[in-house]
């Protein structure tokens, strides 16, 4: 256990020096624009879009905090908060690597497949961007009014998520009922409702889903518990 | 004469920012493989790992690479890369670079040709994303540590620990399939008067409207379903033929893959009015 706990001590380290490094090196993109053009923006209107955005950000921000560093391992987090693109992408890759090599979350072989993985996304992320902006930003002009490219690439979500969906559901299929349903239910009232938001409901929803399916876990402790802490009390009381 | 949103300076800023994506990522790589190789686990499910983690993100990496290509149309192509290679992601960039335009009286749906609207906007989108990078490293080891108590109790602790774990996988699949099915993503846009300039209100401010660039329709709800049951066709074949298991880990992109190659299919057979059918019309406004 100490040996697990130190491992994952030495991964916040780094991930917290990284991290540290990252937040300077992009608020020097922003410097570093304003000092090549000569030019800064007003501080009137940078506090009125800061205020705009504000809210809206910084609550996300916290909601997906919470949300996903529960799930992407220690490494996986420090890097997917860097490299973005959590939800649609390093979150089901970690999450597809962690199930084919058959090792859970939040344990030592959990956290060494996810950061492999979310790394490796990473890489193949940013070189698959950096070499499309550069060899192909004409040719791509040009594609992006295909009608068969349009239909691939406007699906990438239900096919992925379709994928990563059936290996889920193949082994908790009762568990996905109440989320979908839930989710279904909340695009019904209100259809373009953040994926932000809709997760935080769908992840509620399972969640409460899953403790009603797997009482039998948990219910009898619960029980035994309650009435250990009731005859502790008696006792006293006499 | 060079557009300044796309000078040789402007690549050095986005040659600076990939440099170090890569540093952090081959820094992480090395550490967890040394790690791995400690803890046992075999140089054949690591190789595996990293084959299928390059094969899964290609395809998504190319949606992201067509946001780029989006927001070029406004900002040029170099800062909608430097932004979609750190944390950024389309919605967040557009309403970053929205906002920030409408109140110096500009739009995402025209080019940018003022170097203090650029600036504004560059300052906007980075302030914007930056403030989880503020207080992860204060959060991220306690709630961890919260969770690594939890699933170290006892033999049943442990078992409902993994089934919370996988329903709250579960719960974040459930939200992008919910949204297959019944889903739109809509933008705030600028009214425009009959002269094509945008309307403002009594205050003097720009009206917005929100309008739908994206909706669930016939073909979202059909891409899922055959990406489920490729997914689940794959999976029983690794499963029953002994010579696919060692490609099990490979199902996941493939059938990723062959769902969007039935998109195209879809698109091409069904007629036009079918295969174009979305719940929520297209330009429409909400």
């Amino acid at each position: 256990m100490s040996r697990e706990r130190n491992y994952f001590d030495r991964v916040h380290v780094w991930g917290a020096v990284w991290n540290y490094a990252a937040l300077l090196m992009m608020l020097c993109v922003p410097v570093m624009v304003s000092v090549v053009l000569k030019t800064w923006p007003s501080l009137g209107i940078m506090g009125k879009v800061i205020g705009t955005l504000a809210p809206l950000y910084w609550v996300t921000g916290i909601i997906e905090v919470v949300t996903y560093v529960p799930m992407l391992g220690a490494g996986g987090t420090y890097l997917s908060f860097v490299t973005g693109n959590i939800s649609n992408l390093k979150l089901p890759c970690g999450l597809n690597a962690m199930e084919n090599a058959k090792v859970h979350p939040n344990t030592e072989e959990g956290e060494v497949i996810s950061t492999i993985s979310i790394a490796v996304s990473s890489l193949t992320t940013t070189v698959v961007i950096a070499v499309g902006v550069i060899a192909f930003s004409k040719v791509f002009d040009s594609a992006s009014n295909n009608a068969t490219f349009n239909a691939a690439f406007n699906n990438v979500l239900p096919a992925l998520f379709g994928a990563l969906g059936a290996s889920y559901f193949a082994k908790h299929w009762k568990l996905g009922i109440a989320p979908i349903i839930c989710g279904v239910l909340v695009l019904l009232i209100s259809p373009a409702t953040g994926v932000g938001v809709l997760m935080f409901v769908t992840i509620v929803a399972s969640l409460i889903a899953a403790v009603i399916i797997y009482k039998d876990l948990w219910y009898d402790d619960f029980k035994a518990a309650k009435a250990k802490k009731k005859a502790a009390k008696a006792e006293k009381a006499e | 004469m060079i557009d300044f949103k796309e000078t040789f300076s402007m690549y050095l800023i986005a040659f600076g920012v990939i440099a170090f994506i890569f540093a952090q990522s081959l820094f992480f790589i090395i550490k967890s493989w040394k790690h791995g190789k400690e803890l046992g686990i075999t140089k054949e499910t690591m190789v595996n790992t990293i084959t299928s983690s390059i094969l899964f993100s290609v395809a998504p990496a190319i949606s992201i690479l067509v946001t780029v290509f989006v927001l070029a149309k406004a900002l040029g192509v170099v800062l909608p890369w430097i932004r979609l290679t750190v944390i950024g992601n389309l919605a967040y960039e557009t309403v970053a670079a929205e906002t920030a335009l409408n109140n110096l009286g500009g739009s995402l749906s025209m080019e940018i040709e003022d170097m203090k609207q650029f600036s504004t906007v560059v300052w906007a989108m980075t302030l914007g994303s930056v403030f989880p990078l503020t207080f992860l490293p204060i959060v991220c080891k306690k709630l961890q540590n919260k969770i690594g108590g939890a699933v170290s109790k006892s033999e049943k602790t442990k078992k409902l620990g993994d089934i919370l774990a996988a329903a709250a996988f579960i719960g974040i699949i459930s939200a992008f399939i919910a949204r297959a099915i019944n889903g739109c993503t809509v933008v705030k846009e600028p009214v425009l008067d009959a002269a094509g300039n945008p309307a403002l209100n009594e205050a003097g401010e720009k009206i917005t409207q929100s309008v739908i660039k994206e909706s669930a329709g016939l073909l979202s709800i059909l891409t899922l379903i055959f990406a489920i049951i490729i997914m689940l066709v794959l999976m029983a074949l690794c499963k029953k033929i002994k010579a696919l298991e060692k490609f099990e880990s490979f199902a996941m992109p493939v059938a990723m893959f062959a769902a969007m190659g039935c998109a195209v299919l879809f698109s091409k057979i069904l007629p036009p009015d079918l295969a174009s059918f979305t719940w929520y019309e297209i330009g429409g406004v909400m």
